[in-house]
């Protein structure tokens, strides 16, 4: 189980001198994949925090399976855009560190870190240093770091902006292809609309800040009808009508906002 | 060696060879600077082999070299073992820094050698103020430089490791020393410099042993060949412990330095 609920969410920075959301309300269902695109500076990333346990709602509830969320913890795994890992760790220390967190046996570890050194093609990087990598490696090693805590929620603040056009490309498709084999709940921040629209089953739109859901679109209807799936590459999936129309009903949703700039 | 390392050294050895050519020209060639002054290299040979034979300020080089040696281990380890763990601990909590800062904001401007005359007051004319007055001077840049390295560490690695649910000596460990320890060296560094600094002002003020003793005894007994015995003993002694030092940096941030290059 791993729903993620917003009630009533506000929050403001510096003794409520910059109000940063308002009245967020949204609720994400156990194995939904769960978006959130919006004008820079809007607070989307603030409402990723807010589950991560990083930042506290200055009023309202943020949830998760029906709990107050009060601090960090490994079951509200982070990817972070500047991917966060530990410079002075090797591959497989950095995924080894939250396990051993966890007090689990050798063995069990071994065995874990071996199936999350597999599923993001890292076999043979294990006792490299993340300098020694690339960034698209050293985002995969982030997300297997998140992917072997089994985590109830999966947190991914831009992962991929820092990347470029090409590994993104190939990230995205192999995090659909990792999403669809192995569902669970993600609120994926993200500038990119479509790289919203190709990964989510829904894409919440926020206003400028004070950030507020202006929008949430059910993609997921449309993927299974038009059956996007069945195409293994992006470009393919973005050529369909189905996602232009969406894409274009999200940009347009965005121009409106003053303050538009680099979505 | 890379060629620009080759190239780098035979720029230096040639400075260092134009030196000591200068130096045999202006004093034993053609006595542009009297011995009373600055000692000929036959002078320093002389002095050179007296110290090491004989012995002077009634010890042998060695003896004076390794006692100067042992007393600035002891003091920059004393130093380093209290300093690193203050600055990290300081930079990681606010109230700690809040407590201490006061204190060290007035103690700080304070010169190490100041403290000379307490400490001989205190623990007489031993090693135990030697020791302590090196402790004073390297603990400063020990616990800034750590304290600083901790405030540096970029927010979303700690963020990670608490999402990681990692306990708290296990963050200390693992997370925050690592990753203020480039800043760490940077301050064991200038630390190991100011107790060399320190040491050899300690024993030119009062000491029956040490290179700075070996200084303070020439000087008195005007012999420029012994002073400058001592000052040379004291440059390879500083540049050596440099050496090592250096050496265990790159090993233990083998990780850091890489990625500088």
């Amino acid at each position: 189980m791993g729903s993620i609920s917003f009630r009533n969410v506000d929050k403001t920075f510096g003794a409520g001198a910059i109000k940063a959301l308002e009245g967020i309300n949204l609720e994400i269902a156990d194995k939904e994949f769960v978006a959130i695109v919006g004008p820079s500076g809007c607070g989307k990333t603030t409402c990723l925090r807010m589950v991560a346990g990083f930042e506290a709602a200055s009023s309202g509830d943020v949830l998760v399976n029906g709990k107050a969320v009060t601090a960090p913890g490994p079951d509200r795994a982070v990817v972070f855009q500047q991917f966060a890992l530990f410079p002075w760790k090797t591959v497989r220390e950095n995924i080894d560190l939250g396990l051993r967190n966890k007090n689990l046996p050798a063995a069990a570890r071994e065995e874990a870190i071996a199936g999350a050194l597999r599923l993001m093609s890292l076999e043979s990087h294990a006792d490299a240093f993340p300098h020694q990598l690339s960034g698209g490696m050293q985002q995969r090693v982030a997300i297997a770091r998140a992917y072997v805590l089994d985590p109830v929620v999966l947190l991914m603040d831009e992962p991929f902006g820092a990347l470029d056009a090409q590994t993104r490309v190939v990230m995205q498709e192999e995090l659909v292809r990792l999403a669809r084999r192995n569902p669970r709940t993600v609120l994926f921040i993200t500038h990119a609309v479509e790289e919203a629209v190709y990964l989510a089953d829904r894409v919440a739109i926020m206003t400028r800040r004070p950030g507020r859901i202006k929008e949430v679109l059910d993609i997921r209807t449309v993927r299974q009808s038009e059956n996007w799936d069945s195409h293994p590459k992006i470009e393919d999936v973005m050529d369909l009508e189905s996602f232009v129309h969406l894409r274009t009903h999200i940009w347009k949703s965005l121009r409106e906002e003053k303050g538009f700039r680099d979505v | 060696m890379t060629l620009a390392g080759k190239r780098k050294a035979v720029i230096g050895l040639t400075t260092l060879g134009g030196v000591i050519a200068l130096w045999f020209l202006t004093t034993a060639v053609t006595g542009l600077v009297s011995g009373a002054r600055f000692p000929s290299p036959a002078e320093f040979w002389t002095s050179l082999s007296q110290i090491s034979g004989r012995g002077y300020a009634g010890a042998t080089l060695l003896s004076h070299a390794l006692h100067s040696l042992k007393l600035v281990a002891m003091g920059f380890a004393v130093a380093v073992l209290t300093g690193v763990p203050l600055g990290l601990w300081m930079g990681w909590s606010r109230r700690v820094e809040a407590f201490v800062n006061p204190v060290f904001l007035i103690i700080r401007p304070i010169p190490p050698l100041a403290w000379i005359p307490l400490a001989i007051l205190w623990l007489g004319l031993g090693d135990a103020a030697k020791i302590m007055v090196i402790w004073f001077s390297a603990f400063v840049p020990s616990v800034i430089n750590a304290f600083t390295g901790v405030r540096n560490i970029d927010r979303p690695v700690l963020e990670a490791a608490r999402m990681l649910g990692t306990p708290r000596w296990r963050m200390v460990r693992e997370v925050i020393a690592p990753a203020a320890s480039p800043m760490i060296f940077t301050g064991l560094r200038l630390s190991l410099q100011a107790s060399w600094t320190t040491l050899v002002a300690a024993e030119l003020v009062g000491a029956l042993v040490g290179v700075g003793f070996v200084l303070n005894m020439a000087q008195q007994d005007i012999y420029p060949g012994m002073i400058l015995v001592g000052m040379l003993t004291v440059g390879v002694l500083g540049w050596a412990t440099t050496v090592i030092l250096a050496w265990i940096e790159r090993r233990a941030l083998a990780w850091n330095v890489a990625a500088r290059d």
